[in-house]
């Protein structure tokens, strides 16, 4: 058997041993070197070297050097005992793409993800907020009381001091970014929408015969209305000096709204009452929730595939099916509970001799956590899909958010808000920020310099161009 | 001279640059390494003050410094100048207190006085008929799905009923409206409805469940009153306007809005319609007296009624729609004993 003589061949580096090759081949595949018959000794023996990363005992997962906590809670700088951790978990690795967790000796996951990939060098960029609920306190109650006063007109200065609050408090790299929106074109979008919604509320409540008009009009409009609001939203966030830019037009939002037809079909049928027979509704009620999450990655990707920072554009690659896995458990999670719920709420109304109506709603608050515990993981893991596919230039994004952590938060802050009567919102709101920030990561692949900005991506570019008629927020 | 150190962004690459700004006269410098450059005072924008947060210099050649807050900032040209008394407000303890009082005083005083009194001049302008179809619809759509059926009752019940009726409304200004049909209904039982529009609704079970004519009239009159009075459009008004306050107030709490703003909007949108249902009693209590009946009756069916489906509405009283059926009955007495 033939072997590679070279000690510093790279089959010898990773593994430690000289490459052994079948008869007849003369060169060595790794290095090139003329291969000899006898096993070759060497002076010095020789470690394999160790990967750039590190190997988290308690999920598996690769971690690169840089990192010190990996996603499942695990930090290597405050280790803790792994002999109560079971042997299984220890092979078993959890892909930060999908969720979904491996064990074995899968290397790669189902969902295209490569643990392995981790390791190209990259730099973690902090993602931090810094908000302060004292600050913020004073800063919502004069808003609201302003807004109040002025029966809603000022709302628009409102939403732009809570989003400049929010922007400039949360930094990447130690920069916060910048929120550039003006109260005026926000006021202009506010007073458009409310006579929008105005004339939704009198025709379906007092003018029903004019309210498929009124449907139809908000259809064409739809598409227009998200494309607005997404520029709107990217043309006026800043970071570096440089602001985030949407190309999206209306006929690619037309497409990515309404090409299935599935929406518009649902929603048409359910009008003029295609759907009168409980089969037919039932039928064409299963068809619209399977295609559901497909219909929302073709909104993500539309919104992110047409955004874009310093001439780069977003890339996305989470699939439909990844997004029906997390409806799909979502709503397992919502079955499971309720089953539960039904079950003991039965034996325990069967139980009471003396029937008030006081028993109904008591058996609706577990009913109730069942949907917050859903409605959590469903933001949790759609949000995480989200990130952890999208791509902008040399940077990947890492968001852990947990569907048992969002629900927790969910709950006490609707608690305290309650008990508080409304007087720590702005606590509730500081301490959601600051959730969301924590379990975010931004990995730099390469150099920032990858992103170049133009003039008219500068911020003082902003404020110097001609506001056209158009230029309004008409997101909420 | 006014030196501030920060960062520079020159708006090519996302890159920070440690730099310097000096200020002197109505000119500034800006000192980044080894280069520096030069600037009229008078040519920078300076974004608005929030809270603590740095401050951001935007720069005529498409440049950006950025640096901590610092009271001399604000004697620059300003991005958003409209915003400057705003962040001066909301750096004060005290006016954030004055707020609190503010904002809970407004809240208040809209929800007793300011609403329901804009909601009945409001809806006095409106005229009924705009009611009309959404009545017409309700009606049609309750017969379709059979909640309501054809009237059993013989036709010299419904005639005396109808000539009762009929004299209630005389001289009302919204009498040509009025429309009184009978139903039959297993589902709603001993129930009358006043629909938008003017149409009213009473069930067989009603008509059965009452000892004497007077006493079908008085269940009318009440319900005359919610058409005399507008009730429709005012509950309409009214709650439209508590929904889209109590969404406003809660907007940034809206994870779980649901259970952060439904519970204050039930409670206030319950209370509008107990005061509705209270005033209706009393225009019927006038009604009858006027017309030459006795509220008692009133009271007297209120009274069977309670007895035959017999509720724990008092676990319920602030979000239930109708007032408890007690203090009903006792103020049908009063009404009676004047």
């Amino acid at each position: 058997m033939p072997f590679c003589p070279n000690p510093d061949c790279d089959h010898r580096r990773r593994l430690g041993e000289p490459a052994e090759f079948s008869a007849g081949v003369t060169r060595c595949s790794d290095c090139g070197s003329i291969l000899s018959e006898t096993a070759p000794h060497f002076e010095t023996a020789r470690e394999p070297e160790k990967a750039a990363g590190w190997t988290c005992p308690q999920c598996g997962l690769i971690n690169g050097v840089d990192l010190s906590l990996c996603s499942c809670g695990y930090d290597l700088n405050r280790p803790v005992s792994t002999s109560s951790q079971n042997i299984e978990n220890v092979s078993a690795w959890h892909c930060p793409q999908c969720d979904s967790i491996h064990y074995g000796n899968s290397s790669r996951c189902s969902c295209g993800y490569d643990p392995g990939e981790l390791l190209k060098p990259h730099r973690k960029l902090a993602v931090e907020f810094h908000g302060s609920s004292k600050e913020y306190f004073r800063i919502w109650i004069v808003n609201l009381c302003l807004t109040l006063l002025t029966l809603g007109i000022f709302s628009a200065w409102a939403k732009v001091r809570k989003k400049r609050y929010f922007y400039s408090h949360t930094t990447v790299d130690g920069t916060p970014f910048q929120y550039l929106g003006q109260p005026i074109p926000i006021l202009k979008g506010r007073i458009i929408a409310a006579a929008a919604f105005l004339t939704y509320y009198a025709s379906s409540h007092l003018f029903t015969s004019l309210l498929p008009y009124v449907f139809a009009a908000g259809a064409v409009l739809a598409p227009w209305v998200l494309v607005r609001s997404v520029a709107f939203n990217t043309r006026y966030s800043a970071y570096r000096n440089m602001t985030f830019h949407f190309d999206g037009k209306y006929p690619d939002s037309l497409k990515a709204l309404y090409l299935w037809g599935i929406i518009p079909a649902f929603f048409l049928g359910m009008m003029f009452n295609w759907w009168g027979k409980l089969a037919v509704a039932g039928v064409a009620a299963l068809i619209f929730g399977i295609s559901f999450p497909w219909w929302i990655r073709r909104l993500r990707n539309f919104v992110i595939s047409h955004s874009s920072y310093g001439n780069k554009k977003g890339i996305f690659s989470a699939t439909g099916g990844q997004f029906f896995g997390v409806y799909f458990r979502s709503g397992l999670i919502m079955a499971g509970v309720l089953f539960v719920v039904g079950l003991f709420s039965t034996l325990w109304i069967a139980s009471i001799t003396k029937k008030t109506m006081l028993i109904g709603w008591l058996a609706a608050v577990p009913m109730y956590a069942g949907y917050v515990l859903a409605y959590a993981y469903v933001q949790a893991h759609s949000s995480n899909l989200v990130w952890n596919h999208t791509r902008l230039g040399p940077l990947r994004f890492h968001s852990t958010l947990r569907g048992l952590g969002m629900a927790k938060l969910y709950v006490t802050n609707a608690l305290v808000i309650i008990a508080s009567l409304g007087m720590l919102t702005p606590w509730a709101v500081m301490r959601t920020l600051k959730y969301r920030a924590d379990h975010m990561r931004v990995l730099q692949e390469g150099e920032l310099t990858e992103f170049q900005g133009s003039d008219a991506s500068a911020v003082e570019a902003i404020g110097a161009e001609t506001v056209d008629f158009f230029d309004m927020d008409l997101s909420l | 001279m006014i030196s501030l150190e920060g960062t520079y962004y020159d708006g090519r690459v996302p890159v920070a640059v440690p730099a310097r700004m000096e200020f002197t006269g109505g000119s500034a410098a800006l000192i980044a390494g080894q280069s520096s450059l030069h600037y009229a005072a008078s040519l920078l924008k300076v974004s608005p003050r929030i809270g603590t947060a740095d401050r951001f210099i935007a720069l005529p050649d498409n440049g950006q410094f950025q640096c901590s807050v610092h009271p001399f900032l604000d004697s620059l040209p300003q991005a958003s100048p409209s915003e400057g008394p705003v962040a001066w407000l909301e750096e004060k303890w005290g006016i954030a207190l004055a707020g609190i009082v503010i904002t809970v005083c407004l809240l208040l005083a809209g929800y007793f006085y300011g609403l329901p009194f804009a909601a009945e001049r409001i809806a006095a302008r409106i005229p009924i008929e705009t009611e009309q179809a959404l009545g017409r619809h309700a009606v049609v759509w309750l017969d379709e799905h059979k909640w309501l059926k054809p009237s059993e009752l013989d036709f010299q019940t419904q005639r005396d009923i109808r000539d009762g009726f009929d004299g209630l409304l005389g001289g009302l200004p919204l009498k040509s409206y009025c429309q009184m049909e009978f139903r039959a209904s297993n589902i709603l039982g001993a129930n009358a409805f006043a629909f938008p529009g003017g149409t009213i609704i009473i069930t067989d079970d009603m008509v059965k469940a009452a000892n004497s004519r007077e006493e079908v009239l008085a269940v009318l009159a009440h319900e005359i009153g919610h058409v005399e009075l507008r009730h429709t459009m005012r509950s309409l008004l009214q709650n439209s306007a508590v929904a889209v306050v109590a969404a406003a107030v809660t907007s940034d709490a809206a994870s779980l809005s649901v259970a952060v703003a439904g519970l204050p909007t039930l409670l206030a949108q319950t209370k509008y319609s107990r005061e509705f249902e209270s005033a209706a009693d009393e225009f019927a209590f006038n009604l009858l007296k006027q017309k030459g009946y006795s509220p008692l009756a009133f009271a007297s069916l209120m009274e069977r009624l309670a007895i035959k489906y017999e509720t724990d509405e008092k676990t319920f009283v602030y979000v239930s729609t109708h007032p408890v059926t007690e203090e009903r009955m006792k103020r049908a007495r009063a009404a009676a004993e004047e």
